[in-house]
């Protein structure tokens, strides 16, 4: 693999990449190109793998960044979080990318990466059941419908917030990833600390009860929801109107029932505490507008790179995430970082040694 | 035939006796007749599932099925509609080709040596023993192995794991089917090639392969069929690419079936017709390669009289 590091880029980027350091000319073999203006020609390829969460954004980013720098070639497999740690920790992959936090369990060394929070995104309660729309849950009851204690669709529990409701006594069914997800993290995180009801603790993987379905990864959960009349699930916004789900309002912090959308994600990332390895948690946040499933999503880094070159494409495309990709984050139903941690991420690139 | 010829003539000479069906008795031509519908609809009923499969993967991935299709990239973003499953064709055959380039010659000679030289040795049997445990061994077992054993400790995910995982699921059918055609080649045709003076290396090169061929064929056929419709050992050893990779040892890759499961798996409609082109691809690659090797052993055989 030949890779020839210049100096290359946008000129909106290029002004932050100088700051960070990451246009310098880390191939070294043509850096006294007299002709170079302080743009870089990056070529190689990075390998990664992880969340499927965020995959429709990465692909498109990818994708987009192939225009900006032709010579850098990207894979990143979505696997789910759970994978992607794991396929990390082995050395596989240049960058992984995660929705939770490294675990105890996780093969990764502790001081060996760093996060760097990308963009943010609803999960979405996602259900079939033909002719029912805006259906609207509260916290309680939706801890009770995914620990099977609710059982049918016309449950006071339901009935009582959603008074307009033609509730039929279909079974409930419920969905939810068989694979280790960040997802489910968040999903699990959030009815852990906001309900009282919740009993089935929170991670990567859940003993759910036994008679729901498992599906793999995001779109596999959706597939479930899309074929089973009377399931419900847990879905990122974007596969979820990809799918064509219906999904339901959930009541937040303040009490007031919010459909999951970029909007209410916002909202919810500004009421976040970041923490100083820049993980935060959005769920629940308080604020009327806030939607209370947020979920971040990170991509893991090393500190050091064996390669340099390696180290300079995974800054060289982080960088540019984190500045002009953030842009094609909302088509794609993701919200982009707030601006002050889109800042901390940027500095963060700063400490990966190459 | 005279015990038989004799009635004949001799009816000849007086009436000649009706032989056709409809001289035997009702019973006899009823069950006759039924048996015989009875094994043409058992017939019917066995290949009714290969014709519906075939029907619905034509049906379905004829509409998709164009040479953009074959070439142009996987789309990353796998909510968007049209073409692209050029990487997977390239992965298919790269990936393929180097586990039956692997698998084949070393199963081959493997089964010369067991029917050969080997024989009821003590050794022959544990390798025969063990090619059997082999080929009941799962898949993604072997996935897994060529997975802690390759891809950990070279560090990446590459086409040739891949290779390597599909090679060892391969290798026991090619070893076991190889040497079951061998020992088909009469005796007396290795005594001759003896008596001409031929050592036993020529006698094996010139006689037992030739007559053997077209039986190794079909056996390694039958494994590289298998092998191009593995997924689970190519999903744990080769990683993802979007765009055709031709190198075996840099950077990921994929194949057809691996393309299957992904794009099947997801809802969206664009997704779902490109699993179904890939479908229809891959049946397209086996039965091409059929055909091919069909026509090289039929060259290579020798002429039966």
């Amino acid at each position: 693999m030949t890779v020839n590091v210049r100096g290359k880029v946008l000129p909106l980027l290029a002004a932050s990449a100088l700051a960070l350091g990451v246009a310098a000319c880390g191939g070294g073999d043509s850096a006294d190109d007299a002709g170079n203006t302080g743009t870089s020609d990056l070529s190689g390829e990075l390998t990664a793998s992880g969340a499927s969460f965020p995959d429709a954004y990465y692909q498109v980013a990818i994708e987009a960044y192939a225009e900006v720098a032709p010579e850098v070639v990207i894979n990143y497999n979505s696997t789910g979080s759970g994978t992607g740690k794991k396929e990390f920790g082995e050395g596989l992959t240049d960058f992984a990318g995660t929705d939770s936090l490294v675990g105890d369990d996780d093969p990764v060394e502790p001081g060996s990466f760093l996060y760097v929070p990308t963009v943010a995104a609803p999960i979405t309660v996602s259900y079939n059941l033909p002719g029912v729309e805006g259906l609207q849950l509260g916290q309680e009851t939706l801890a009770q419908i995914f620990q099977g204690d609710i059982e049918t669709w016309n449950d006071p529990a339901i009935a009582e917030a959603n008074p307009d409701a033609e509730l039929p006594d279909t079974p409930i069914t419920i969905a939810h990833r068989s694979d280790g997800s960040g997802t489910t993290t968040n999903f699990t995180k959030f009815l852990d600390e906001a309900t009282e009801s919740w009993e089935l603790g929170s991670g990567d993987v859940v003993e759910w009860p036994s008679d729901s379905q498992g599906g793999e990864k995001n779109t596999g959960v959706a597939s479930i929801i899309q074929q089973t009349e009377g399931a419900i699930g847990y879905v990122d916004l974007a596969d979820a109107t990809g799918s064509e789900l219906v999904f339901a309002a959930v009541e937040n912090a303040d009490g007031e029932f919010v459909m999951p959308s970029i909007a209410g994600t916002t909202a919810g990332l500004e009421g976040a505490e970041v923490a100083e390895d820049l993980s935060y948690n959005p769920l629940n946040a308080a604020g009327a507008d806030a939607y209370p499933i947020t979920a971040p999503t990170y991509i893991l880094v090393r500190t050091s790179y064996e390669d340099p070159q390696t180290a300079e494409l995974v800054k060289a495309f982080l960088t540019w995430l984190l500045t002009d990709g953030q842009a094609l984050a909302e088509d794609e139903f993701f919200a982009p970082l707030p601006d002050s941690l889109a800042e901390q991420a940027l500095a963060q690139l700063d400490k990966i040694q190459s | 035939m005279t015990a038989t010829a004799t009635p004949a003539r001799e009816g000849a000479a007086r009436s000649r006796p009706d032989l056709g069906k409809s001289a035997l008795p009702f019973r006899r031509r009823f069950a006759n007749r039924g048996m015989t519908v009875l094994i043409a609809a058992c017939l019917l009923l066995a290949i009714l599932p290969l014709g519906l499969v075939v029907y619905e993967v034509v049906s379905r991935g004829a509409g998709v099925m164009s040479l953009e299709f074959l070439t142009a990239d996987i789309p990353r973003n796998y909510r968007r509609e049209g073409p692209g499953m050029g990487a997977a064709v390239v992965g298919t055959l790269v990936i393929t080709g180097m586990a039956a380039l692997l698998a084949i010659p070393l199963g081959v000679m493997g089964a010369i040596y067991l029917n050969e030289y080997g024989k009821q040795s003590a050794l022959a049997r544990f390798i025969r023993t063990m090619a059997d445990v082999m080929t009941g061994v799962p898949s993604i077992v072997m996935g897994l192995f060529i997975y802690v054993t390759w891809v950990l400790a070279i560090g990446e995910k590459n086409g040739f794991g891949g290779a390597l995982a599909l090679a060892c699921l391969m290798l026991p059918i090619v070893i076991r089917s190889s040497e079951e055609m061998l020992r088909l080649v009469p005796d007396e045709l290795r005594q001759a090639s003896a008596a001409l003076g031929a050592r036993k290396w020529r006698t094996i090169v010139t006689v037992v392969l030739p007559s053997a061929i077209s039986g190794i064929t079909s056996g390694s056929l039958l494994a590289v069929a298998r092998a191009a419709g593995e997924t689970a050992p190519i999903i744990v050893t080769v990683g993802i690419a979007f765009a055709a990779n031709p190198d075996l040892f840099d950077g990921g890759n994929t194949t057809l079936a691996a393309q299957i499961y992904r794009n099947a798996s997801l809802t969206f409609a664009g997704a779902q017709d490109r699993a179904w082109g890939a479908a229809l691809t891959l049946i397209a690659i086996v039965l091409l390669f059929t055909i091919i090797a069909r026509l090289i052993a039929a060259r290579f055989a020798l002429k039966e009289r």
